[in-house]
């Protein structure tokens, strides 16, 4: 049951802050905040209890609900699901407690913020395929409405891309969705059942037109490139907090659905196409870097690094995918590292569009240029800046460096020119972000910036909990890849 | 228990910084030094015993420390240098606030990140697989970055840290090719199993460590970096070039030499890396009329001489080397720091402080001429050795370092004669005013200097004997040919650099100057730079005119199919039915015509019909 309480917890809180017309702004938010944190402490609970040594699925909730069509309300979690979706959740409080200019209307952002929790984490709980693509489809609603209303410059246009781009995108896996469906006798939904059989094994053009809706679909989301185009423009517009949502949890549902569908439902034909996904990766993750590197826009410039990362974890899944070799341990490691990166990918960057948020907050300007010298104004906000920045570029000691190394280890055993050429994303990265932290923060302190605000208490206060999720991550990682290696051995070494 | 020696430092770096805004800046410098102190001690013990220390990540990743014996000599040189470089820069280099004593929080930082770096290399220096050597080799990256923009206010200042940071990180590169291939080959990343390797996926590990330190000991082609690594504060530039950054190349390659130099092409890709770096780094240095650029030269060219060492098979000879120049070039740097307190810059040409700083400069000599490569100093046996080392390969090879040690000579002549050579009384007036340095600043000048004086001892047998059995090193064969060689090349460096520095600044230009720059290496990085940041906007610009057109375009094509089916499409659904209708309707008012009311109609329509059934019957049958 707490699987259904991490998800039922927010549902409920948004249902009450949408009903309640009586509250305050401050009482909505306080609304939010408990429900938020309830709901992280719920998976916290579910992370205690699970047991590394146990089956792949734990935690299995499974209620009646259409069974001639074999659809039923099934949740439960792997080592995988579970790191991602508790990461989820505290991103989620993040968000809720960070500052943000609701233009009177907190009531309803608090109530879509929590919405959004909900389906956010019902995509990465869900065990029943079409569960799985309702919550998919849904978290679309919320971030459309989060940017759409709250979102500056041209929030609807943007809005409106990226529900049709990344809606386009759901199409093509509903798709694949019913192919699965269909290809099983007596059909079912049931994710377990379909990783069990591996329906597609030997079934040639409809395997592959199964696997190649499947990955479109969450290429989109994920994004990969040249599908990438919805995510800038969404970023730029989007207010902080729903950035932060957007690159730190949507993005995940990306490459958790190439790990939960793809990988571990066709691994047959994964394997026959993961050299070609493989260099798609590697496409991603250099030209995000360099394209990255060409950004005059701070928010632009870091969501193009998403790109790149998320260029990491696809290259770490398909070497996962890719059989020829019989080593399980080398796509254990790929595999763990992919999901690492989507952990630590999510704090980092999630704080660094928190911070964007702030400067947007402070000045209303996101050009690179504006800035300058805000070092000797703003420590704190320079502190957290440079942490994040250095753990995105993949320091050691800090979250990114253990999932990018694990991806590059792996990827060499079976790749190794993919790897020689993907190592050097990293150096990409390292004049990204260090260029814009001189822009910034480096030099003299531009006149317009005089008043320019340090970080409130209550920003630095998140800034420091994610901060030290990144710390924790990159120091002692133990806690997390035990976790996490435990279901990728099976996932990888199982069949 | 071993990684006591790494978190020590780090945990002291916390304390420093917290510290910083509490303490007074004399309680913070000294607070720091002891902690450094304290560091050293417990080197020492540690390096006695046999401790050892793990750590595990996952099932596969584990970080493991170990003792060997490059190791402990690092891990007591380490804080040994670093221990006078953080107290001379609480004096130096903390600016005091208006009000107290204390300092500000720039100082601080300064301070924490020194005694921060320390801990970082201690990690490098007692890693025993190339995970956790990585892991240091990258932090030791980042805390140079750090301490060289240390003075954030300056505009120059991060793009120079940017550059030093980008280059060392583009050999880091190479470890992380290496650590993957070691695990691709044996599942685990220890340094035995680099050893156990085979086949290509060695030579892709050797290689890629030979890129790592390459980068981090300014080796050619990447030396610049040490030039933009200048705009750091002067005991950042100690550190780095005695201790830490620069010296972790060499210490890789001496740690790993058994396992590397079972590659066929390492001896000859070190050695010829480490004479070029040597030679050209002579003749940037006798040229370079900037103080610490001149220094920044000489390291590369000193290293360069530690890594032909290792190339030829004497790793050993390459470590005593490595630590007769820290002590020497961390004296010099500071020396340094006091001139340029003095004058105001670090222009050669304006310093000749010998008549203002007698002291100083009679230590500064000191170190200077250990540097020109003079017996009896220290540094002139280690040099010895490495020309005895080179001997092995070959008589040429042999007398192209001892060329190395001419022109180092040279360099060293004529930073000891503009920097604190003597000026006339008239020159010396000229000096702009300034306060005398301060006793810490004295004190650990003539430390640093005490300490190359001590090595001396070096050149006594009986030293040699403990020296050979404490670090079980093996040293190679000398001839006493080779001996008078050098003295006479190094005898014309010392004539040559005294020629040299007599000669005005002016006299410095076109091949010279670009020589004086490291043949121009700076520019060349600034172009890859300018290059790839170019790339970027380019695909930026792409990425929004073309990736996205595709989906623009399809966008306009919805807008059009929605527009043309609003007009032709819409009217055409509605045309369809209407026409049907007036069909029907035709058809409707053409059927009542036959209903005429006329009796002979009806009985044409009759007949007519009973034809055809008539007819159908007839094909009927006959079919």
């Amino acid at each position: 049951m707490i699987l259904t309480t991490a998800l039922a917890v927010p549902l409920l809180g948004a249902v009450a802050l949408a009903g309640s017309t009586r509250w305050s702004d401050a009482r909505a938010r306080q609304v939010a905040v408990i429900a938020a944190v309830l709901s992280l402490l719920a998976l916290v609970v579910a992370w205690v209890g699970f047991e590394p040594a146990g089956p792949l699925f734990q935690h299995v909730d499974e209620l009646r609900w259409v069974p001639s069509l074999g659809v039923a309300y099934r949740v439960g979690v792997d080592g995988i699901a579970l790191s991602v979706a508790t990461m989820s959740a505290l991103l989620f409080v993040a968000a809720i407690v960070y500052p943000m200019d609701t233009r009177g209307e907190s009531r309803q952002y608090y109530a879509w913020l929590l919405f959004l929790q909900a389906v956010s984490l019902g995509v990465f709980l869900a065990l029943d395929l079409l569960l799985f693509y309702v919550f998919f489809d849904l978290t679309l609603v919320g971030m459309y409405f989060l940017i759409g209303r709250w979102g500056h410059g041209a929030p609807q246009a943007s809005a409106l891309k990226f529900f049709l781009y990344t809606f386009a995108g759901s199409l093509l896996l509903l798709l694949a969705i019913i192919g699965l469906y269909l290809s099983l006798d007596p059909h079912t939904f049931d994710m377990r059942v379909l990783i069990e059989q591996q329906p597609m094994a030997g079934k040639g053009l409809y395997a592959g037109l199964v696997f190649l809706a499947l990955m479109l679909g969450l290429a989109i989301k994920t994004p990969l490139v040249p599908l990438h185009t919805w995510l800038p423009q969404a970023h730029v517009d989007a207010p902080g907090p729903a950035s932060a949502i957007l690159a730190g949890v949507l993005l995940k549902m990306g490459t958790y659905g190439m790990i939960r569908l793809p990988l571990a439902m066709l691994q047959e034909t994964f394997a026959r196409y993961a050299l070609t996904v493989a260099v798609i990766a590697l496409v991603a993750i250099l030209y995000g870097a360099l394209v990255a590197l060409g950004q005059r826009n701070l928010k632009r410039r870091i969501a193009y690094t998403s790109i790149n990362h998320m260029g990491y974890t696809v290259l770490g899944i398909a070497v996962a995918a890719a059989a020829f070799t019989d080593d399980s341990l080398v796509r254990q490691l790929a595999l763990t590292g992919a999901t690492v990166e989507m952990v630590a990918h999510g704090l980092i960057t999630g704080a660094l569009f928190l911070i964007c948020g702030s400067f947007w907050q402070r000045t209303g300007e996101y050009d690179l240029d504006h800035y300058g010298g805000l070092a000797s104004q703003a420590p704190l906000l320079t502190g957290f800046t440079a942490l994040a920045a250095f753990a995105s570029l993949g320091m050691p000691g800090l979250a990114g460096f253990v999932a990018e190394f694990q991806v590059f280890a792996g990827t060499f055993a079976i790749y190794p020119w993919l790897a020689v050429l993907g190592v050097v994303g990293i150096l990409i990265t390292a004049a990204v972000f260090l260029d814009m932290l001189r822009r910034l923060f480096f030099g003299r302190l531009p006149v317009h910036l005089g008043q320019f605000v340090e970080l409130t208490r209550r920003e630095w206060s998140v800034l420091g909990v994610l901060s030290l999720g990144i710390v924790v991550i990159g120091v002692a990682p133990r806690f997390l890849l035990t976790l996490i290696e435990a279901s990728a051995g099976l996932l990888v070494g199982g069949h | 228990m071993l990684w006591v020696l790494v978190l020590g430092p780090l945990l002291l770096a916390i304390l420093v910084y917290l510290a910083g805004r509490r303490c007074g800046r004399a309680a913070l410098t000294l607070g720091a030094s002891l902690g450094m102190l304290a560091t050293l001690l417990l080197a020492l013990v540690a390096v006695m015993g046999d401790w050892q220390g793990a750590y595990r990540w996952s099932e596969t990743l584990v970080l493991s420390l170990e003792l060997s014996s490059a190791g402990r000599l690092f891990a007591v040189m380490v804080p040994l240098v670093a221990l006078p470089i953080i107290a001379y820069a609480g004096v130096h280099d903390l600016p005091r606030r208006d009000d107290h004593h204390r300092t500000t929080a720039g100082g601080a930082r300064l301070l924490a990140l020194l005694v921060a770096f320390v801990g970082a290399m201690q990690l490098l220096v007692l890693a025993n697989d190339l995970l956790t050597l990585l892991i240091a080799w990258e932090l030791i990256g980042a805390c140079s970055w750090a301490l060289i923009s240390q003075r954030w206010g300056e505009v120059a200042v991060a793009r120079d840290a940017a550059h030093a940071f980008l280059t060392t990180r583009f050999g880091d590169l190479g470890l992380y090719i290496a650590a993957a291939a070691v695990f691709a080959g044996t599942g685990s990343f220890g340094y035995t199993d680099l050893a156990a390797l085979d086949g290509g996926l060695k030579h892709v590990a050797v290689a890629g460590i030979v890129l790592a330190a390459a980068a981090k000991s300014a080796q050619l082609p990447f030396s610049a970096w040490l030039f933009a690594a200048m705009s750091g504060p002067i005991p950042v530039s100690a550190l780095l070039h005695a201790a830490t950054l620069v010296a972790a190349g060499l210490y890789l390659l001496a740690r790993l030499q058994p396992a590397l130099a079972t590659v066929a092409w390492f001896a000859p890709v070190v050695i010829a890396t480490g004479l070029a770096t040597a030679l050209a780094g002579g003749v940037v240095g006798a040229l370079q009329g900037h103080a610490k650029k001149l220094l920044a030269a000489s390291t590369s060219a000193q290293y360069g001489l530690m890594w032909l060492a290792v190339g030829v098979g004497f790793p050993g000879v390459a470590l005593v080397h490595f630590v007769a120049h820290s002590f020497l070039k961390a004296g010099l740097f500071l020396a340094t720091g006091i001139a340029e307190r003095q004058t105001g810059s670090y222009t050669l040409a304006d310093m000749r402080l010998g008549r203002r700083l007698p002291g100083i400069a009679i230590a500064t000599a000191v170190m200077a001429l250990a540097l020109a490569g003079l017996a009896p100093m220290g540094f002139a046996w280690s040099k010895e050795q490495v020309v005895a080392a080179a001997g092995q390969q070959g008589a040429w090879l042999a007398l192209l370092v001892a060329l190395t040690g001419g022109l180092s000579a040279l360099y060293a002549t004529r930073f000891q004669w503009l920097a604190y050579g003597r000026a006339t009384r008239r020159e010396s007036s000229g000096l702009p005013d300034a306060p005398s340095p301060s006793t810490v600043e004295r004190v650990t000048l003539m430390a640093l200097a005490a300490a190359t004086l001590l090595l001396s001892l070096l050149w006594w047998p009986a030293a040699q004997a403990w020296l050979t059995g404490a670090l079980a090193l093996s040293l190679p064969q000398s001839h006493p040919w080779q001996l008078v060689v050098s003295l006479i090349l190094v005898v014309l460096g010392i004539a040559a650099g005294v020629m040299l520095a007599r000669r005005p600044e002016q006299a410095v230009r076109g091949w010279q100057a670009l020589a004086a720059n490291w043949f121009g290496l700076p520019v060349l990085a600034q172009g890859i730079a300018t290059r790839v940041n170019a790339l970027g906007h380019a695909l930026a610009r792409i990425d929004d005119a073309v990736v996205d057109a595709g989906l623009r375009a399809t966008a306009r094509l919805a807008r059009w199919l929605a527009r043309h089916h609003a007009r032709e499409g819409e009217s055409l659904a509605e045309e369809l039915p209407r026409s049907l209708s007036r069909l029907v309707d035709e058809g409707g008012r053409w059927a009542r015509q036959a209903q005429s009311g006329q009796t002979h109609h009806y009985y044409t329509g009759i007949a007519a019909g009973l034809v055809i059934i008539l007819l159908m019957l007839v094909i009927g049958v006959a079919l």
